[in-house]
């Protein structure tokens, strides 16, 4: 998991970083990190500004291009913590997400999209919605001056 | 519920030109997950929401069990905007039962969002394979999400204090 996680997150500039704060709530900046490969962990250049607290933590990397395409993500699920060197993110799950592992990785996507909705579906005991492809089609066209 | 939000206007500039947020619940375990999603702000409700497919539910599932969310948004590509502040905006979602399948009622200024942002996501409906593929793509389950708290921070720089506001609304 390391070695994916490292080379994956050097297509990305930054990272954002979540925590949750004394309130309960979810807490994000967006920052840079430093992979310490002896500790297997993300060393995190901390902003000032915040405080966090140690405990579970998340950090997803995601871009896209100016016409919102060419979307690449991953999401790291582990712990922030400190020492003596300053604060670093334990990763403990590494999920890739669009853009990462090219053809197999689309073909997991739609199989698993199509399996957890029929999960969803089953569990509720409802039929398969069928969709009003009429509606999405015209705002299509209106969007883009064309027919369908 | 409704929320005079009385936001500065480069935070509104925010909301209404980003693309993309960074959208985090709270799984079970209490560990924060966090999606990049394209949300839709509603200024004259004072809310935001999200749709998101029933095949891709898990986000819908957390906020249903704990309704603490947030909305960072960071990435100013292809908003136009310069310098613009990074805002992070805390709050609680709730979760509709409903499942849309269709570009009506609020999806519809939602789908318009999309069709004008991000041109290349038609390939998804454009033919009928991609359409027997992807038709639980379009099944659709709706967050919305009411602010309590709001952050930024000047030209996005993480290192200055935060600006910070409360928001109050009104039943």
């Amino acid at each position: 998991m390391w070695t994916e996680i490292v080379k994956e997150m050097a297509g990305f500039s930054t990272a954002v970083l979540t925590s949750v704060d004394a309130s309960g709530y979810p807490f994000s900046i967006r920052c840079k990190t430093n992979p310490d490969s002896v500790a297997q962990v993300l060393r995190v250049q901390m902003p000032e500004s915040v405080q966090f607290r140690p405990g579970p933590a998340g950090l997803l990397c995601h871009q896209h291009d100016e016409s919102l395409w060419n979307l690449k993500s991953m999401t790291l699920r582990g712990l922030l913590e400190q020492d003596d060197q300053g604060w670093f993110f334990r990763p403990l799950k590494y999920t890739p997400g669009a853009g990462i592992g090219s053809l197999p990785a689309m073909v997991k996507f739609v199989l698993e999209g199509r399996r957890n909705t029929k999960h969803f579906l089953n569990k509720r005991h409802l039929p398969r919605p069928v969709i009003a492809w009429d509606t999405i089609h015209a705002i299509w066209a209106e969007i883009h001056g064309k027919g369908q | 519920m409704t929320a005079d939000l009385n936001l500065p206007s480069e935070v509104e500039a925010v909301f209404r030109e980003f693309r993309t947020c960074e959208m985090t619940t709270l799984s079970k375990d209490g560990t924060p997950i966090t999606w990049p999603v394209e949300p839709y702000y509603q200024p004259d409700k004072g809310q935001f929401f999200v749709a998101t497919s029933i095949g891709l539910a898990q986000k819908w599932h957390n906020v249903r069990r704990n309704s603490n969310m947030s909305l960072l948004y960071s990435n100013p590509i292809s908003s136009g905007l310069a310098e613009p502040p990074a805002v992070l905006v805390q709050g609680n979602a709730h979760a509709s039962d409903e499942i849309f399948t269709s570009f009506t009622g609020d999806l519809e200024e939602l789908g318009r969002q999309v069709a004008s942002r991000q041109p290349a996501a038609e390939l998804y409906s454009n033919s009928p394979l991609m359409r027997y593929l992807f038709d639980w793509y379009y099944m659709r389950l709706v967050i919305y999400f009411t602010p309590h708290r709001i952050l930024w921070w000047d030209h996005s720089d993480f290192n200055l204090k935060p600006h910070e506001m409360e928001v109050c609304h009104v039943d």
